[in-house]
């Protein structure tokens, strides 16, 4: 019994030979998690103070919240930007303004729209670690084969359908063999088609607008798939698609002709896809390309410093080395992304593996890129939106209908949380800028 | 004795032994795909038709599941320290109280068994936000405090449970310990206590299969990973991102699943006889 | 009282003293403060803030409450008698005296051993659309019948289809009806054989019997299993949990009462909301008890209590 109680003791945070041990958790694995260990052991190399301890975490946002919210977070966390608005009115963040300002970190160092994912109501909550943008991904031999130019990606959401027509073939039974386009295939960004269409989720101050008409267009052109293609056939041929990191992704064995993803594609076409294999990348098509020209998505992982963490001075030193350029190069090439410091060495873009970084880079800068709404009821929302989507997409429900449903429902939970944050607000200013 | 024995018609429990074979398959079919698919390589997890032997066993896909969960002994010595930990609170707290409410006659003892038997209707989610609040205060989240110092306090179903066991036995043994002078205590501690190792035996069974089960606990209140218990480490590997291993995934469920059927080879009779007398009287 | 009686009160209470302290502070005191808390809006990392009915009224209106009620409560209509209809059957079966009874009998039970994240995990597997066990034994079945019928059946990706996704995670509970086949069998063996007897001397059949002296012997059993399967079934968490990776399944199927809980307190940093959920879930619960209890009454048959 005494060796198991021995055995299952916790490792604190005490200082070890002096040195101050921080907690650092992420979502990555495989090569990601490898890049970001590089960095930290150079971090610990580099001084004696500050020691990290780096744990690689699955399903972040719900141990990161069980953890703050049980008084026992890590230093430094990683997390997807869009966790941040409700982490910080809820008061599970420390605010980074002073110390950012003190190591004369600003605006100006980074790509704009990153900085701006970082802030919440004036105040600065993260830093960036790894940023991505969106694009359209082709096959290019798909497109030779079906007669269309290799180098030339549809430009406009009617293009794409037409290039659809053209990709897709079926086998003698009737059943799809592979298709043009599929927006299910990745559905990571559900709530987001909208953008391509003009239209936008929120207004930017309390009311949710999923049901404008820009956005209705935009899931009715989902809608259209199940219609066009029908939604028994379609379930039955995705059914079939393998593992996203596989050989039998969809994208990678010539199911799919084109799809929307992101910059670290590069890395599993690289693991997984046949030799010889052929892609490019271009901005993802928009329903009007002249008015609404590189509309990219855009995401990001960000470090935050949860609100009761033991050592909050130290985390920062860190995420201050993680920000500074070399670090940063070094972890953005070691998962294959761009970096989201304006100021670039020049090797970095030339010695990139990924040959169309440069694409994904300048999508990121396009004044249309946007980002998942800032909301603090963002998960639900999102869960919304994926359910939504879901049952347009077998056919449940009429795109109007569920987005009328989603926007209801929304709006009285944001109002909700807008109540709480007006509430709370004078308290919680008070205390971010006192920090 | 079983009833109508040997009065059944030939052709009936024929058939009824048929029944119990299909039955039986049908229980054991899940066991055998979990571990033919924890032995084979991957791609032949993927094939189809499903075959059920592997073209060659892959013993090796179990260290690697051992490895690809992270910090699979430490676990499994969390899980152990965790259920020693609940096994010796449940047993000592829940003999007390169920003597207290069995071999002690005192005034209101049945009205408050009653309200003991009422806390068993209310489901763990209901109470779960309070309690998760409380032992915030204490500082015990993160620690494994939250998921033995409960086990002390004397579990409703347990107490229940012993309080059956202690009412069968005889009166005059109480009596008879009394004129020799012994306390309440001391009775308890050494006249009644032995008498009862069978019941104590399985309440700890049933309180070790709970512990080693528990899902929902660790995965609120345990915060550093190296601190996980085997359930909540088994899916946290699950759910990690990159897809399905799953080859892996049943090779480390075998391995999850494995200690508990052999606590219950070695002790088949305890647990027929405790399960048995859950249901059987109330 | 007496002084006798004052020393046995002392003790008596003594004893049970480790059940009081934990009633008072992991029973009594988590309920109040729960029903306190959902009169509030409560995000853990700031004070709650009284709010009134606002949670209940939220409640009343929040269509996924309905749907997580409805896919509990869709759980427990059919696991339930699905459950005790499986586990009896085969309480019977094995009540025959038949050989090798024992191994059929740990056979039976083994799976209710299994934890249930090692259960989820592994019914994920069996359930999977192409490559589950479930399936691949169901195509050749639907095959015949499509030959037969010329209908059109086919296996459902179970987990993955709103439709079929509840009727996984049943099949995945029942695996575990050994534990309620010991019990019946217990009960099974405390039949007086006199009353057989007697019955097959008035000429009764295997199915009369059953009826008519087994059932009725046994309901006060089957009763206390009933309970018990409805109070779990409002718990219902960790598998579909693991299955759907902390998720409401396809079209938010598989969302039950205890997920959109936890999932309110812990997702959505509305601890208020999720104890007004946990309030109303616990009068279900309790008038659920009751509305059992007193059809029970009618029904169950006490011998010599």
């Amino acid at each position: 019994m005494a060796w198991l109680a021995l055995a299952a003791c916790q490792r604190g945070g005490a200082p070890t030979g002096g040195k101050v041990e921080i907690e650092y958790w992420d979502k990555w694995t495989g090569f990601e998690e490898e890049a970001m260990r590089a960095v930290v052991e150079d971090f610990n190399a580099s001084q004696s103070r500050i020691h990290v301890n780096f744990s690689s975490v699955s399903q972040i946002n719900h141990k990161l919240m069980l953890a703050t919210a049980g008084g026992v977070p890590p230093d430094v966390s990683g997390v997807y930007a869009n966790m941040i608005p409700a982490y910080s009115e809820n008061n599970a963040l420390t605010p980074l303004d002073s110390m950012a300002a003190a190591a004369h970190i600003t605006r100006e160092q980074y790509i704009d729209i990153y900085w701006r994912m970082c802030m919440h109501r004036d105040h600065l909550w993260a830093l960036p670690s790894t940023p991505t943008s969106i694009a359209l991904i082709w096959n290019k031999k798909l497109f030779r084969e079906a007669g269309l130019n290799p180098d030339q990606p549809p430009r406009s959401i009617a293009e794409l359908e037409e290039f659809n027509e053209k990709l897709v073939k079926r086998r003698p039974d009737g059943s799809l063999q592979s298709i043009g386009f599929l927006p299910e295939s990745p559905d990571w960004w559900d709530p987001m088609w909208g953008y391509r269409f003009g239209g936008a989720l929120w207004n930017g101050r309390d009311a949710i607008t999923v049901n404008s008409p820009e956005n209705i267009a935009a899931y009715q052109w989902i809608a259209s798939y199940p219609r066009r293609f029908g939604a028994h056939d379609l379930m039955a041929f995705r059914d079939g698609f393998g593992n996203f990191a596989s050989p039998q992704n969809p994208f990678f064995n010539g199911r799919v002709a084109m799809e929307m993803d992101g910059v670290w594609v590069y890395n599993y076409i690289k693991n997984y896809a046949p030799a010889g294999f052929e892609w490019g990348v271009a901005p993802f098509p928009s329903s009007d390309p002249v008015r609404l020209k590189d509309v990219a998505i855009v995401d990001l992982d960000a470090l935050v410093i949860p609100a009761v963490a033991k050592h909050p001075a130290e985390a920062f030193a860190f995420i201050r080395y993680v920000n500074s350029r070399k670090p940063m190069e070094k972890l953005c090439l070691g998962q294959r992304k761009f970096s989201p410091l304006l100021a670039c060495s020049p090797d970095f873009l030339r010695n990139h593996p990924n040959p169309w970084i440069g694409e994904f880079l300048a999508l990121a800068k396009s004044p249309n890129a946007c980002y998942a709404p800032p909301l603090a009821t963002y998960t639900q929302f999102a869960n919304d939106m994926s359910d939504a989507v879901n049952r347009i997409w077998t056919g449940k429900s009429s795109a109007r209908a569920a987005l009328d449903e989603v926007q209801l429902r929304q709006q009285a939970v944001f109002d909700r949380s807008l109540e709480r944050w007006r509430r709370l607000a004078p308290v919680l200013t008070r205390e971010w800028s006192a920090q | 004795m079983s009833a109508g024995s040997g009065k059944h018609h030939r052709g009936a429990r024929a058939f009824a032994f048929l029944l119990l074979l299909v039955a039986g398959v049908a229980f054991l079919a899940p066991f055998a795909w979990m571990i033919s698919t924890s032995l084979k390589p991957l791609n032949e997890t993927m094939s189809l038709p499903p075959r059920w032997l592997p073209s060659v066993p892959q013993w090796r896909n179990y260290p690697a599941a051992i490895a690809g969960m992270g910090h699979f002994w430490r676990y499994t010595a969390n899980t152990l320290f965790l259920c020693g930990m609940n096994v010796c609170g449940t047993v000592a707290s829940s003999a007390l109280a169920a003597y207290g409410f069995a071999r002690i006659e005192w005034r209101g003892r049945d009205k408050v068994f009653l309200v003991l038997l009422a806390t068993m209707m209310i489901p763990y989610p209901v109470i779960m936000v309070p309690i998760f609040g409380l032992f915030k205060h204490l500082g015990w989240i993160g620690s494994f405090k939250p998921l033995w110092v409960p086990a002390f306090f004397a579990g409703a179903f347990n107490v229940f449970l012993l309080r059956q066991f202690f009412l069968g036995l005889p009166k005059y043994i109480s009596e008879a310990a009394r004129i020799d002078g012994c306390s309440e205590f001391q009775t308890f501690l050494w006249v009644i206590l032995p008498l009862c190792k069978p019941a104590l035996l399985v309440v700890a069974l049933f309180q070790f299969m709970y512990t080693w089960n528990d899902f929902l606990a660790p995965l609120i209140y345990l915060a550093r990973q190296d601190n996980y218990t085997l359930a909540l480490g088994l899916q946290s590997f699950q759910s990690q991102n990159g897809g399905t291993a799953w080859h892996y995934l049943m090779a480390a469920s075998t391995l999850v699943v494995l200690p508990v059927i052999f606590l219950f080879f070695f002790t088949q009779r305890s647990f027929i006889e405790g399960i048995a007398a859950t249901g059987g009287k109330n | 009282m007496t002084r006798g009686e004052w020393r046995d009160c002392r003790n008596g209470l003594l004893f049970i003293s480790p059940w009081i302290a934990g009633f008072l502070v992991l029973c009594l005191y988590p309920v109040i403060t729960s029903v306190y808390y959902s009169m509030c809006d409560y995000s853990v990392l700031s004070p709650a803030v009284f709010t009134g009915a606002t949670n209940y009224r939220d409640l009343f209106t929040d269509a996924i409450f309905w749907k997580a009620l409805y896919n509990t409560a869709f759980f427990a209509a059919f696991s339930i008698p699905l459950g005790v209809f499986i586990s009896l059957s085969l309480a019977i079966l094995l009540n025959f005296d038949l050989p090798g009874r024992g191994i059929f009998r740990t056979v039976f039970f083994l799976p209710s051993l299994v934890p249930m994240v090692c259960l989820a995990v592994l019914w994920q597997w069996m359930l999977n659309g192409e490559l589950g066990l479930i399936n691949n034994a169901l195509k050749p079945l639907l095959h015949l019948l499509n030959s037969l019928f010329g209908s059109h059946l086919y296996p459902p990706n179970w987990l993955a289809d709103a439709r079929f996704a509840k009727w996984g995670i049943i099949f995945t509970g029942l695996w575990g009806v050994g534990n309620a086949v010991v019990i019946y069998l217990a009960g099974l063996q405390e039949v007086p054989r006199h009353l057989y007897e007697s019955a097959e001397l008035d000429g009764a059949g295997f199915w009369s019997k059953t009826a008519h002296i087994t059932l009725p012997i046994i309901s006060p059993v089957i009763y206390f299993n009933v309970i018990i399967s409805l109070i779990g079934s409002f718990q219902v968490f960790a598998v579909p949990y693991v299955m759907t990776g902390g998720g409401d399944g396809p079209d938010r199927s598989l969302l039950f009462i205890a997920t959109y809980l936890y999932q309110n307190a812990f997702d959505y940093w509305n601890m208020g909301y999720a104890c007004a959920i946990g309030v109303v879930l616990f009068f279900m619960v309790v008038a659920l008890t009751y509305v059992a209890t007193k059809l029970s009454e009618r029904h169950i048959h006490y011998s010599g209590k």
